[in-house]
């Protein structure tokens, strides 16, 4: 297999490898934080800051870790890093940190940063590592921001809390809720797929 | 609170699955045949209600008094995956043909949000012992019943045209869309 | 033995730098979150007592209360009471009048209930001439010598609300946190 180009680290997760739609990690919070673009963009930043992180030590240490914790050991650092994210948002910015609500811990069984670790940051150097990780958490919050723009737009009329429907728009508020959120993703993946399908024709 | 109340919300009026937005990755690969969705379901419900246990114990017993909350997340996802190491080997011994059919997943019960954000309600919502215990039971029960309703589903549906985009977890998520709408209903027992 | 040894001190090593590092988290945020906490909560005081009063904290038997006296007289007492709703912890400052017998305001001040269903204790987007139905319909509610709720019909009496449809465990929390703190403050207040 040929080695990747330092771009293609970077751009693969944004679409080729989409955590969320091609690769069906991270679902939960992609559900469950998307029914306002800000929430959603706010847990995209969030995770991808823990990724970044927790990537970049793996890497650096990943020599001295051994091999039978270190599960373990990943958990570890996913956990303390998502402490940090959960505490600085607590403290700076209260109103998102509510809304996201137990989310923000959720980040570490997030399976895309877990999986991450296990598959490439164990495995190669810092550099690679923090391309790797900045491609996926950027095709995360971009996935999320279009599910949750959507989801906020047709659910609610509005745009990160800016009115953008016409006046007499009735909400569709199924969007605000499960159902919504389960249905429009479907469509996501399926779209994903049909578009996948037809570039590899 | 009264007990039961705490089991029906958690199992069908928030549920775990459905409402909740947790554990969908499992939901997601597990269920496609209904006895390893059961299965699965069993496993994941002995996991959390034995987690939810534990993790209370840490949390009021040795975090709280020693004002050691800000360790929740890292003490909390510790004990998770001890927990399903133990259960892995557990299986391994008692059942090997179960071990084998659950896999890969077996493993994954760690990252299943459903688990560590159960542990973490069950403290937001000051919950005591006991009624953690029944909540832990209640999530449980709701998850394998989403799981096996949806494995039902999908049996079904191996005998349909899907369209290809769809199939897969696409055709799952809309599916799923439908059930979470079903199970809104329930929001009016009480 | 090597190997062993090896992983013992790698997770040991992890553990105590993972727990430096939140030690020193803890204490640079810690009373951010709180100050946070606080300036919610004087907002929520302000908002539930009458305009125009001097407001007094007191604190007695580990519980605070504000005192709003008009011209020396007392109009008003204003506390925080919380319990636990369906999913959450529910936080509520709620002002009464001096003999307790009528609730003037009430304010949620926090609570994570379900989305769309149980947060309408605090903001229901579904009204859109008015949001804050639920909590606005405590205000002048006599308490006598509790307030109750009803389903799916209009309050018939004035010590009754009526709970939201689909999230009556959060309605009923309200309801039942207010008895009992009420009843607690009158007697710490000791009037």
């Amino acid at each position: 297999m040929k080695e990747k180009t330092a771009i293609q680290e970077l751009v693969k997760g944004i679409w080729d490898e989409n955590p969320v739609l091609v690769q069906l990690l991270g679902l939960c919070p992609t559900l469950a934080v998307t029914s306002s673009a800000e929430n959603g963009l706010a847990m995209g930043l969030a995770a991808t800051f823990v990724l970044l992180c927790s990537s970049f030590l793996v890497s650096m240490f990943r020599k001295m870790i051994p091999g039978q914790v270190r599960i373990a050991a990943y958990i570890v650092i996913i956990a303390t890093f998502v402490t940090i994210a959960d505490r600085f948002l607590a403290a700076f910015v209260p109103d998102i940190s509510k809304s996201l609500g137990p989310f923000i811990p959720l980040i570490i069984v997030n399976c895309m940063i877990l999986g991450r670790q296990e598959a490439f940051a164990s495995k190669n150097g810092i550099g690679r590592s923090l391309l790797d990780a900045m491609g996926m958490g950027l095709g995360f919050t971009f996935t999320l921001l279009v599910l949750s723009s959507i989801r906020e737009i047709l659910g609610a009329g509005t745009w990160f809390g800016m009115r953008i429907m016409w006046e007499s728009f009735a909400e569709w508020g199924v969007m605000s809720q499960a159902p919504g959120a389960f249905i429009t993703l479907g469509c996501l993946i399926a779209g994903a797929n049909w578009i996948n399908a037809r570039r590899k024709a | 609170m009264n007990l039961l109340v705490i089991f029906i919300g958690a199992a069908l009026i928030n549920n775990f699955v459905l409402q909740q937005f947790l554990g969908i990755c499992p939901f997601v690969g597990v269920s496609k045949k209904v006895d390893s969705s059961f299965s699965m379901g069993m496993a994941t419900t002995f996991v959390m209600v034995i987690s939810a246990m534990v993790t209370w114990l840490i949390y009021n017993l040795i975090l709280v008094p020693f004002e050691l909350q800000i360790l929740q997340y890292v003490a909390f996802i510790l004990v998770i995956a001890s927990l399903v190491q133990f259960v892995e080997m557990f299986i391994k011994k008692v059942s090997k043909p179960l071990y084998d059919a659950l896999g890969i997943f077996l493993p994954l019960i760690t990252t299943n949000c459903a688990i560590l954000g159960l542990a973490l309600t069950a403290v937001l919502k000051e919950y005591n012992f006991m009624e953690t215990l029944i909540y832990g039971v209640g999530a449980g029960i709701g998850f394998t019943l989403a799981l096996v309703i949806m494995a039902g589903i999908r049996e079904e549906l191996e005998l349909v045209d899907v369209p290809k985009s769809f199939q897969g977890a696409a055709i799952t998520m809309i599916i799923a869309g439908s059930l979470a709408l079903a199970f809104m209903g329930f929001a009016g027992i009480i | 033995m090597n190997n062993t040894a090896k992983i013992i001190i790698v997770l040991t090593l992890l553990t105590v730098i993972s727990g430096a590092v939140l030690a020193v988290l803890d204490s640079y945020t810690k009373p951010r979150i709180e100050a946070y906490q606080n300036q919610l909560k004087n907002a929520a005081v302000a908002e539930v007592l009458p305009q125009n009063v001097k407001v007094e904290s007191t604190e007695k038997e580990d519980f605070t209360y504000y005192t709003a006296t008009k011209a020396g007289e007392v109009v008003a007492y204003a506390f925080q009471v919380s319990g636990g709703g369906y999913q959450s912890e529910l936080v509520v400052m709620v002002c009464v009048t001096p003999d307790f017998s009528e609730i003037i305001a009430t304010k949620v001040i926090s609570q994570v209930e379900t989305p769309g269903l149980g947060t309408k204790i605090e903001n229901d987007p579904t009204n859109k001439e008015h949001p804050t139905w639920f909590m606005d319909q405590f205000k002048g509610l006599k308490i006598n010598p509790t307030i109750t709720y009803v389903k799916n019909a209009k309050p018939s009496k004035d010590t009754e609300i009526q709970a939201i449809t689909g999230a009556t465990i959060s309605s009923a929390a309200i309801v039942d946190i207010l008895n009992k703190q009420i009843k607690t403050a009158k007697a710490i207040i000791g009037e």
